[in-house]
């Protein structure tokens, strides 16, 4: 399960294992990302997505194995880590423009470099209009918006986003996947984006892991090599979800 | 499959912007006409303020409790004499400022006291176990059984009417600012873990600010209960205050002076209360274009 050889390997996850008291939810998953890929993982819901994430951002410890950064024991002190979680999590209380900012006063950032990131953010997502309105002002989409603009501000080492559009309508899920691809295309960032949607997946992603039902392993790997922007009525996009489909119908 | 479907539209859709509208505010046109006016709300607060005023009169005017009701107009006549006139030493502004200062000086060290206490409560485990059983004892007991202990304690003066509004302010003013901290989305805490920051980062980011709103409905439950306290220590023993006019009223069966001090502490708590909400609107901006909360 070695992404492409071109680029160093950039996350190297070995042997994870999670266990609940005596449920086993993560079995033994091994893989790699290499530097600035866009991994997409793909699995039923309750089958792990979410715990799988909490264990790479080290929110909640392993039972066994462990995730590297860059050769290093991945810890949030030392590493980068960014996370769009599926819950909203702007803070009320700060303006769409402080959500921005608020991940690299966290993380330190100096001020004017702050300022000058969080005008370049704003603008690529199309938040520049409203950055002195607070998030109960602003659309759902938007909020989302401000956290994944947040997460990619502090040009993370790794990416995490737990099914971050599911709970949008179908449009605006399509608009903010696009939005998606041309920021990760613009700031480069290794992104590991879980989803139940396998349609969403083989649109955003370079490479698809399928996860099987509890106890969880990666059932599957699978390449999307296509052009973008992708086209999904492409019969080469409808064949690799298809191929998504029955490795996850296959239970 | 219904992605399918979609997936038809999404062609061609790179420079398509669906989400970037922000809309404020909607006001519809419509022309002027008798069925809006009679339900308009204004207009039905008028005409429900208004019969309930005149189903008064009535009833006062008919005399079936005697000298136990008044006109409202007398109450009226009865509260402008006292602007000039005064009872027991003091005008009307007399007694609200006494009550008034009570409650400012009860509520204020109860407040002090009782939300930096529940945050602290919330926020360490320790001081929690600790404080909890303590407070779990007298958080049943209501504040006017307060009273006669307060009295015994303290005598007539002041002390035992501003012990009594900290006694009945304390509970509200702790609990909410517990809850406040309590119910946040622990996401919000997992958003700092991950960037790597420190504890002291979650209190002061997201415990605190996120505690805000709930402080405040802490303090105008507290409130309304120190207006309760308040009166019911003035009507023990005072020689002032709204409680003490209402006192004054029944001694002399003088329902005018009852009424009346009825309505001014309504009026007076309300205004508190306005007060209260104003101080929440200048220190927590984001709340401002929430409605119904
Ligand atoms: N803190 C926990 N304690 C016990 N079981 C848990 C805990 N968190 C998750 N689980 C279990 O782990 C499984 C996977 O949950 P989750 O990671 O949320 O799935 P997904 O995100 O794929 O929908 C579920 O069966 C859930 O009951
Ligand atoms: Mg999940």
């Amino acid at each position: 399960m070695n992404p492409a050889a071109s680029a160093p390997v950039k996350i190297d996850v070995r042997g994870l294992t999670k266990r609940f008291g005596d449920l086993l939810v993560l079995d033994n998953i091994s893989f790699q990302v290499a530097r600035g890929e866009f991994l997409a993982i793909v699995g039923p819901t309750g089958c792990g997505k979410t715990t799988f994430l909490n264990c790479l951002s080290k929110l909640i410890p392993t039972s066994e194995g462990d995730i590297f950064i860059d050769g290093r024991v991945a810890d949030p002190r030392v590493h980068n880590i960014s996370f769009v979680f599926q819950e909203p999590t702007c803070l009320p209380w700060r303006t769409v423009r402080e959500n921005v900012a608020y991940g690299m006063e966290l993380k330190r950032f100096p001020a004017e470099k702050i300022r000058e990131r969080v005008d370049t953010m704003l603008g690529l997502v199309g938040l520049s209009e409203t950055q002195h309105l607070y998030p109960n002002q602003v659309s759902a989409s938007m909020v989302q918006r401000i956290t994944v603009a947040r997460a990619f501000a502090v040009d993370p080492d790794l990416l995490l986003m737990d099914e971050p559009y599911g709970q949008l309508d179908v449009k605006l899920r399509y608009y903010l996947e696009d939005e998606l691809v041309k920021l990760w295309q613009t700031l480069k960032a290794t992104v590991i984006f879980v989803t139940h949607n396998i349609e969403e997946a083989v649109y955003v992603a370079e490479r698809i892991l399928v996860l099987s039902n509890k106890p969880t392993r990666i059932k599957a790997e699978v390449k999307v090599d296509l052009p973008r922007p992708r086209n999904l009525i492409d019969p080469a996009f409808v064949a690799i979800r298809k191929e998504v489909t029955e490795l996850i119908r296959w239970w | 499959m219904v992605e399918m479907e979609e997936g038809i539209q999404r062609l061609g859709r790179q420079d398509r912007s669906i989400a970037n509208e922000v809309q404020k505010s909607v006001r519809e046109r419509r022309p002027l006409t008798l069925r809006r006016v009679i339900t308009n709300e204004y207009f039905l607060h008028v005409v429900s303020s208004a019969a309930f005023l005149y189903l008064w009169h009535e009833v006062a005017a008919s005399g079936v409790f005697k000298g136990g009701l008044c006109t409202p107009w007398e109450v009226v006549v009865r509260f402008r004499g006292l602007l000039t006139d005064t009872l027991a030493g003091l005008t009307l502004w007399g007694h609200i400022g006494a009550s008034a200062q009570r409650i400012a000086i009860g509520f204020v060290l109860a407040s002090v006291v009782a939300i930096p206490l529940g945050l602290f409560m919330a926020l360490n485990p320790y001081v929690n176990a600790v404080v909890k059983p303590v407070f779990d004892i007298f958080k049943p007991m209501p504040p006017i059984a307060w009273v006669s202990i307060a009295i015994l304690w303290f005598g007539v003066g002041e002390e035992s009417k501003i012990f009594i509004i900290i006694i009945g302010t304390f509970v509200p003013c702790l609990l909410n600012a517990y809850n406040g901290i309590r119910l946040i989305e622990p996401e919000l805490y997992d958003v700092i873990k991950v960037l790597g920051g420190k504890r002291w980062n979650e209190i002061l980011q997201v415990s605190f600010p996120a505690s805000f709103p709930a402080i405040f409905a802490g303090l105008q439950i507290s409130l309304s209960l120190a207006w309760t306290c308040v009166l019911a220590a003035e009507l023990v023993a005072s020689r002032s205050g709204l409680g003490f006019i209402i006192v004054q009223g029944m001694k002399f069966t003088d329902a005018a002076l009852v009424i009346g001090g009825m309505v001014m502490i309504a009026l007076v708590a309300w205004v508190s209360s306005l007060l209260i909400a104003g101080l929440e609107k200048l220190l927590c901006p984001w709340r401002r274009d929430i409605r119904d909360l």
